[in-house]
């Protein structure tokens, strides 16, 4: 028996994915050298899947072996860090495994191949958009029998997880806005017919756009408001909530109209859609990798220059990922192209 | 004297309902300009929607033969009415009249304009689908009351008359999805490993762009032998179908990259197979 989680003493988040914790945990309580229950975490980019991989080394410092990946794995030699008597191996960014090209899957089998005949129990992270496409085309589900999709959290869980962060009061302030405007309307509005010189009043129907607003809110409203606008913004996800919140906050004050909300308007070609779906599933992958990915038919600079210009990723030193703030943008085009499935 | 007066109020009376009005001749050009702007806007609208809507663009487009159908046929209901303001006796005349224009001469019109209401109710193909009617294989651009609008992978525009669908079997490849299946083939040396080409192959189909797997769509590799080579058929479903011959391509190149540099070979050129139509 380990002892319990104790989050708050390491993480900033007391409280994140309690059902799926109580679900590893047991897993792991449960766990048989001879029939073990592999586990896999599966979850969208910055959704905060570090919170259950941490909690587990710290449960488990004496039986853990942690193998994190940090870009494409070109080497076997990861398999041989598993030796010695630790009888759980924790697999940080499993998507690094594969790579979408010929010959792209060694790793990855190799990988299966060792796990398939290992007596160790392996908790393994995934990102959800290489998992679906791994499923679908190697049936890698058929070697975990346990997955954990992390969910998207609401607002009522964000609140006290950012604010218990802060022991001064933070000043919420409302959007001021124009009298309130009913959702549908129906203003007249002369129109000239044609080849004629008739005028005629006509009603135009309208729908409002945005809330309506009414004259400011009262702070307690202006605080909820304020953290359902980050949720809404963010698609129920955690890190790109965070980062939300860190734009927005100024170190007193949080106003609700600052909160930014990125439009989303993709025009891409189905070379750059197809490297924007790779850097949403690999989460950070360097050009070098990326350029092994296209091949001669992309032009790799010129489509990540275009990426860029949209506001879809960001660069970090040779790195690409997804702009948290466009991820459910971008998530939403490549479904709706179906380069996801 | 009595019957010639009786007899000329008969005919002045009958000659304002035979002879049309300026009034009505009117309303008949405004219903038919009427009807004609409500199918070309409700088209070009759907159409752009369809083109937003992803994965649904053939449900949406499935919509526009349904709505010329109604709007022309509640046309001719106008038309008749500013005419006859027909009740049950007018309506059986008029299809006595109607039956008898169709036996001497419209009768092909007819049986198209049948044909294009049982392609709008039964969907045997729909907008967006590809087809292959009449030896003509392409993409339905547009399914009007006559004939069905088919442009051909060389872009040329075919109009198949709507009763082909009662003479020949219609073949629609994705069946009103967004998916379909292409079959792609490869031919190697017989000497060559085909175990590493089909290998190369499936590698080449799941990583492409354009490929969609799922449980129901799933994708197959196989091998055939022939006297003089051998023969490698990928099956798998491109996401779109407008990129069928895009995905058959990209996948060929691809895989016969991997596969010279893994030396293995095409059959040798006297052996090279001509088109294969068979699947």
């Amino acid at each position: 028996m380990g002892m319990d989680p104790d989050f708050s003493a390491d993480l900033t988040h007391p409280i994140l994915f309690e059902e799926e914790w109580d679900r590893i945990t047991a897993v792991v309580d449960a766990y048989d050298s001879n029939r073990p229950s592999h586990i896999a975490v599966i979850a969208d980019p910055f959704a905060g899947q570090n919170i259950l991989i941490d909690g587990i080394r710290r449960r488990h410092p004496d039986r853990v072996i942690h193998i994190p990946f940090f870009s494409v794995v070109k080497s076997r030699d990861f398999l041989t860090q598993i030796t010695g008597h630790k009888d759980i191996v924790v697999m940080d960014h499993c998507h690094f495994l594969a790579t979408r090209k010929i010959g792209g899957f060694t790793m990855l089998d190799a990988f299966l191949d060792y796990l398939s005949t290992s007596e160790r129990l392996f908790i393994t992270q995934w990102n959800s958009f290489t998992w679906s496409y791994l499923k679908a085309t190697r049936h890698i589900d058929t070697f975990f029998p346990v997955t954990i999709e992390l969910p998207d959290i609401d607002s009522k869980t964000l609140k006290p997880l950012i604010l218990s962060r802060y022991t001064d009061e933070i000043e919420f302030i409302g959007d001021v806005t124009p009298p309130e405007e009913p959702l549908f309307s129906a203003p007249q509005r002369m129109v000239k017919l044609p080849f004629s010189n008739t005028s005629l009043t006509i009603p135009i129907p309208r729908i409002r756009q945005g809330n309506g607003g009414g004259n400011g809110l009262h702070p307690a409203d202006a605080e909820d408001a304020a953290f359902d606008k980050i949720i809404r913004i963010a698609d129920g996800n955690f890190g790109v909530a965070e980062r939300l919140w860190e734009t927005t906050f100024d170190g007193k004050t949080v106003r609700v109209a600052d909160i930014p909300s990125i439009p989303c308007a993709v025009n891409l070609d189905i070379n750059e859609s197809f490297l924007l779906m790779i850097i949403l599933s690999m989460e950070s992958v360097s050009t070098v990798d990326l350029a092994e990915i296209a091949g001669p038919e992309i032009n790799l600079k010129q489509a990540l220059f275009r990426l860029t210009n949209q506001g879809l990723v960001v660069e970090e030193k040779g790195y690409f990922q997804i702009k948290p703030e466009a991820l459910s943008c971008v998530k939403g085009y490549v479904t709706r192209i179906r380069m996801v499935w | 004297m009595a019957e010639i007066n009786v007899t000329s109020a008969t005919e002045s009376s009958l000659i304002p309902s035979i002879v049309p009005d300026l009034d009505a001749v009117i309303s008949v050009v405004l219903i038919l300009v009427v009807a004609y702007l409500i199918v070309k806007v409700a088209d070009i609208l759907l159409r752009k929607i369809s083109e937003k809507a992803g994965r649904y663009r053939i449900t949406v487009t499935m919509v526009i033969p349904l709505l010329k159908i109604i709007v022309y046929v509640s046309a001719v209901y106008f038309i008749l009415k500013v005419f006859f303001d027909p009740g049950l006796t007018e309506l059986a005349l008029f299809s006595g009249l109607f039956g008898a224009a169709i036996g001497f001469g419209l009768k092909d019109i007819f049986a198209d304009i049948v044909g294009g209401v049982v392609i709008a109710f039964e969907r045997p193909y729909q907008i967006g689908d590809k087809i292959e009617v009449s030896g003509t294989y392409g993409e339905v651009t547009d399914i009007g009351l006559r004939a069905t609008r088919v442009v051909t992978p060389d872009d040329s525009v075919v109009s198949i008359p709507n009763y082909a669908i009662f003479q020949e079997p219609t073949a629609s490849q994705n069946a009103g999805k967004t998916e379909m299946m292409v079959i792609i083939d490869i031919y190697i040396d017989p000497r060559s490993d085909a175990g590493t080409a089909m290998s190369i192959l499936k590698d080449a189909l799941i990583t492409s762009k354009y490929v969609y797997i799922s449980p129901k769509r799933p994708y197959t590799v196989l091998l055939q032998d022939y006297p003089f080579y051998r023969r490698i058929r990928g099956k798998a479903y491109v996401n779109d179908l407008r990129s069928e011959f895009e995905f058959g391509s990209e996948v060929t190149r691809r895989a016969w990259v991997e596969l010279t540099r893994q030396g293995i070979l095409p059959p040798p050129p006297a052996h090279v197979p001509g088109e294969v139509t068979e699947k």
